[in-house]
């Protein structure tokens, strides 16, 4: 039985990784020589201010980063006013996952932006989330839940949702079958052999 | 933990036996068990009861609250009351569904327990849910679950655990969030 | 026949002797082994280990089968005694295979926090030890031939900084407390501070009772 820790993003957190891949779109402040490719609308070479451009969050974030930034930022349109009122009204109703399947990772990395619209987003997230886990929890303890409703969840109810459901199999086939009890492998029990007449050596 | 490791651990606990055949007191290293005199009830392991009764060697007399009645009483106070019950065991489940499983000629109206236990399950696992959607509203981060049985705390693991989890990493980076200092933080963005 | 019994008699003698407090048996060290295989289970980060423990049940089992083979094999004492030698056996395989796991999902972290205790108070055994620092290198080792030595020199540093893996020791864990305990503080938006009575169950952050746990007042279930 594996360790089955919660999520936490770390250096080597893919997820994460792809996070921080969601774009934001993004308007030039300044001019950039020789980035002219990244708009391809533009023939030029460099990239001029007041182009507007799509870009990945992890970008756009070390565009906008210093006092004098690059480019500016615009909040996704689903962390905004309207959207949040939709939320405030009915969060279970929403197929998130539409919205961004990265909805809660994304809206924590963009809540690092010093813009206006970000200072609420932390609290609309957890908010979000506290609302929508009996939805959550009902899809997964509840087996004739179809596994797929999984694709409509964004990624971290997902994978709550996902481990909650393994569980609950776990429970139904063990009423099913009934234990039958732990049994170890032929594979670990011939190797047991080995090992233990080398463990009784190292002893003496 | 899967549901095999609690009925792991729920093999622990003792049932009384009655062998047919007789044997000195064998000294195990969990503790020492017999002697066995044939037609006399003796406790052991529910481990060992199990195997004796496949081999034929015993009969399995069941745990003293295995008794339809007092299982009806046991579920009516547990309609009635809003917090838990105490159970008669901390494994009540997984020894019912072992020893019913294995001695159903043996234990009188094992059908009924089967469906009594069940029914005490059910109502149980309904207030579980009911109590944890009630928890989560609330700003407490900690709760209380006194009398919750190893196979009831086992249903609600992951689920319940990392949705906390979830819940304290949203909060705790929104407080940190709030905070000027995290604008000039780190170049790694993934440090969360 | 008698053998087998003496021999845990024997052996429950031995441990009363060498250990001071006297009155550990057997089956307490049982219970203990059994009792760090359920905190090592639920608590996120890599606990003190129990290798004494370990070894003497580990002993104790050796001596069992040695004994057993005189008994003979289909008698129904060995096979009784067998079975709860496999039981003994599960759990400590489980206890030693969930620690490896951790070692090695936060190898660099539990070496640097090794590092910092005395040898005295390490939490690894010499044996996970040596097995950590291998893993490590040979993690290093791949990283660097696989990908660092093919990128252009200002990346090739191996950071541990930002690379250490951290347990989360803010997870929720189910425990009951063996002890009457007060003044636990649980962080929240609002810390709060509460008390344990004896025998009662809780789901809380680790954070909270890391220590509790490691000093035997709170049992993880």
């Amino acid at each position: 039985m594996s360790l089955c820790s919660s999520y936490k993003p770390n250096y080597f957190s893919i997820d994460d990784i792809l996070a921080t891949e969601e774009r934001l779109s993004c308007k030039v402040l300044q001019k950039v020589p020789r980035l002219g490719f990244m708009d391809h609308s533009s023939e030029s070479k460099d990239l001029k201010p007041g182009t507007k451009l799509e870009l990945s969050f992890w970008l756009a974030y070390s565009m906008n980063k210093s006092k004098d930034p690059i480019a500016s930022i615009d909040i996704p349109k689903y962390y905004k006013e309207s959207y949040r009122e939709i939320l405030n009204a009915d969060a279970c109703a929403i197929e998130l996952s539409k919205w961004n399947t990265y909805f809660y990772e994304f809206g924590l990395h963009v809540a690092k932006f010093d813009h206006p619209d970000c200072e609420k987003l932390p609290e609309l997230l957890l908010k979000t989330f506290k609302s929508r886990f009996r939805l959550v929890m009902d899809w997964a303890q509840n087996q004739d839940t179809n596994p797929m409703i999984a694709s409509q969840l964004p990624m971290l109810e997902r994978t709550i949702f996902l481990s909650g459901r393994k569980s609950k199999e776990q429970l139904v086939y063990w009423f099913k079958i009934g234990g039958g009890g732990i049994k170890t492998t032929e594979l670990i029990a011939n190797h047991k052999k080995r090992k233990r007449s080398t463990f009784i050596e190292n002893e003496r | 933990m899967d549901p095999n490791e609690v009925e792991f651990l729920g093999e622990k606990q003792l049932v009384s036996i009655v062998p047919n055949f007789n044997f000195d007191m064998i000294h195990l290293i969990s503790g020492s068990i017999g002697p066995f005199r044939a037609g006399l009830p003796v406790k052991i392991p529910i481990w060992l009861a199990i195997n004796l009764k496949q081999q034929h060697k015993c009969r399995i007399i069941g745990q003293e609250w295995m008794d339809v009645e007092d299982l009806k009483n046991i579920k009516e106070e547990e309609k009635k009351s809003k917090v838990f019950t105490k159970m008669p065991s901390n494994h009540y489940m997984d020894e019912v569904h072992m020893l019913l499983g294995a001695a159903s000629d043996d234990i009188p109206n094992a059908d009924e327990i089967r469906t009594a236990v069940k029914d005490i399950w059910d109502i149980r696992m309904s207030k579980l849910r009911t109590s944890i959607n009630a928890f989560l509203k609330s700003e407490g981060t900690h709760a209380k679950l006194d009398h919750l049985t190893a196979m009831e705390i086992n249903n609600v693991r992951p689920l319940l655990p990392h949705a906390l989890d979830q819940m304290v990493r949203l909060q705790q980076i929104g407080q940190a969030s709030a905070t000027a200092d995290s604008r000039e933080e780190s170049q790694n963005m993934s440090s969360i | 026949m008698e053998e087998v019994d003496e021999v845990v008699e024997e052996n429950a003698e031995f441990l009363e002797e060498s250990d001071e407090d006297g009155g550990v048996t057997a089956q307490s060290v049982l219970q203990d082994i059994e009792n760090a295989w359920l905190n090592e289970k639920f608590a996120p980060e890599i606990l003190p280990h129990q290798s004494d423990a370990v070894e003497c049940m580990l002993q104790q089992i050796s001596h069992m089968e040695d004994n057993m083979k005189s008994l003979g094999k289909g008698s129904m004492k060995s096979l009784i005694h067998q079975m709860e030698i496999n039981r003994i056996r599960f759990i400590i395989s489980s206890y030693l295979r969930c620690r490896l796991e951790k070692i090695e999902q936060y190898a660099m972290h539990i070496l640097t926090e090794e590092a910092q205790r005395g040898r005295e108070d390490g939490y690894l055994s010499s044996d996970e030890l040596r097995f950590a620092k291998d893993y490590l290198s040979s993690i290093e080792l791949l990283f660097r031939t696989l990908a660092l030595q093919h990128m252009p020199n200002v990346l090739q540093k191996f950071e541990i900084e930002t690379m250490t893996v951290k347990p989360n020791i803010h997870a929720h864990v189910f425990l009951r407390a063996n002890k009457r305990i007060t003044g636990i503080i649980v962080p929240g938006t609002v810390d709060e501070e509460v008390d344990f009575e004896e025998g009662s169950q809780h789901i809380v952050q680790y954070s909270a009772v890391a220590d509790l746990v490691k000093n035997g007042d709170i049992q993880l279930i």
